[in-house]
């Protein structure tokens, strides 16, 4: 059903992108990446990430598309 | 106000029937996040159709009787909830149109004169937003004009007739919205207008809020009842 190809996922409903989910649970912590969704728009990436992550109690929860993120360096380029 | 104690009661029968066919679908949807979302989905509208199940008593008017645990006919879901939904665009179609024609008379409720309405349905709207995001993106995929126009015809057909008791509630104050003006605020949210369809009130029941009879298949309803479920027990010992 999903065929990953270079960052964007074909699912049946188009062209997919990854989302990463970030949340906390207080607003002393800062928010940290509870996991990722895959979905073709933000409304959906939205509603697929309440529904897969609304387990715990958080205060907030954003998400940012994976390919939005810039990456400064990785395990092992440091 | 007995009107408002059935369309209160068609809300939340409504809401359980939209959970229950949700749910059918958490193992059948096109993706994981999908299954995920139509299960989350159907835990949030069965959870809305007990608080406004609770709503009846305080309103004072409760119109549940005896005959909804032998009669199906007697609840007063839509017949768009009637058989399980055999295709995705019947879920999309349901999830977009019937779930946020709920919500806009929801928040009639909420932005009406009746206090429990207004404080209890407010968390659900919160809720909605993301059934409403779901349907919205899944429509604009693009799903087949049947389970659509079945969807808009029985949303408008649920705000009811232009001068029956959905205007009534709304001239009294109880609803802050009219059948016009529900209608209006559904195409509004969607972004679109309902497609070209010819409105018979003929067969307009006001209590089931439906044009036409019929009930829910045979195994939901002994599933609401429980009868499902003693099925699986153990037979009793005889005293």
């Amino acid at each position: 059903m999903t065929e990953n190809n270079g960052g964007k996922y074909r699912r049946v409903s188009g062209e997919a992108v990854e989302y990463e989910v970030f949340a906390r649970k207080t607003r002393v912590e800062p928010l940290h990446q509870v996991g990722s969704v895959v979905a073709p728009d933000d409304d959906l990436a939205a509603a697929y990430a309440r529904a897969t992550y609304d387990e715990e109690r958080w205060i907030e929860m954003t998400i940012v598309r994976a390919d939005h993120v810039i990456s400064l360096w990785s395990p092992g380029e440091s | 106000m007995s009107e408002l104690t059935n369309l209160v009661l068609s809300i939340a029968d409504n809401k359980q029937m939209l959970g229950l066919r949700y749910a059918e679908w958490a193992t059948r949807a096109p993706s994981l996040e999908a299954d995920i979302a139509a299960a989350a989905m159907g835990l949030d509208d069965l959870g809305h159709s007990r608080v406004l199940y609770g709503c009846l008593d305080p309103l004072g008017d409760d119109p549940r009787g005896p005959e909804r645990e032998s009669d199906a006919a007697s609840l007063s879901a839509l017949p768009y909830f009637d058989a399980p939904w055999t295709s995705w665009g019947q879920f999309v179609a349901a999830n977009a149109i019937l779930d946020t024609a709920f919500s806009v008379m929801i928040e009639a409720c909420v932005n009406g004169s009746v206090e429990v309405l207004q404080h209890r349905l407010r968390k659900m709207l919160n809720e909605e937003r993301y059934h409403f995001m779901h349907g919205r993106s899944w429509l604009r995929s693009g799903i087949d004009a049947k389970p659509l126009d079945e969807a808009w015809r029985e949303a408008l057909e649920w705000f009811g007739p232009p001068d029956g008791d959905t205007a009534k509630l709304h001239r009294e104050g109880a609803l802050s919205l009219g059948p016009g003006e529900l209608r209006a605020r559904l195409e509004e949210r969607l972004e679109t207008t309902a497609p070209k369809l010819d409105l018979s009130w003929k067969g307009w029941d006001a209590k089931r809020r439906r044009t036409s009879p019929g009930a829910i298949d045979e195994q939901t309803f002994a599933m609401l009842r429980g009868l499902e479920e003693k099925r699986f027990a153990p037979a009793a010992k005889p005293a």
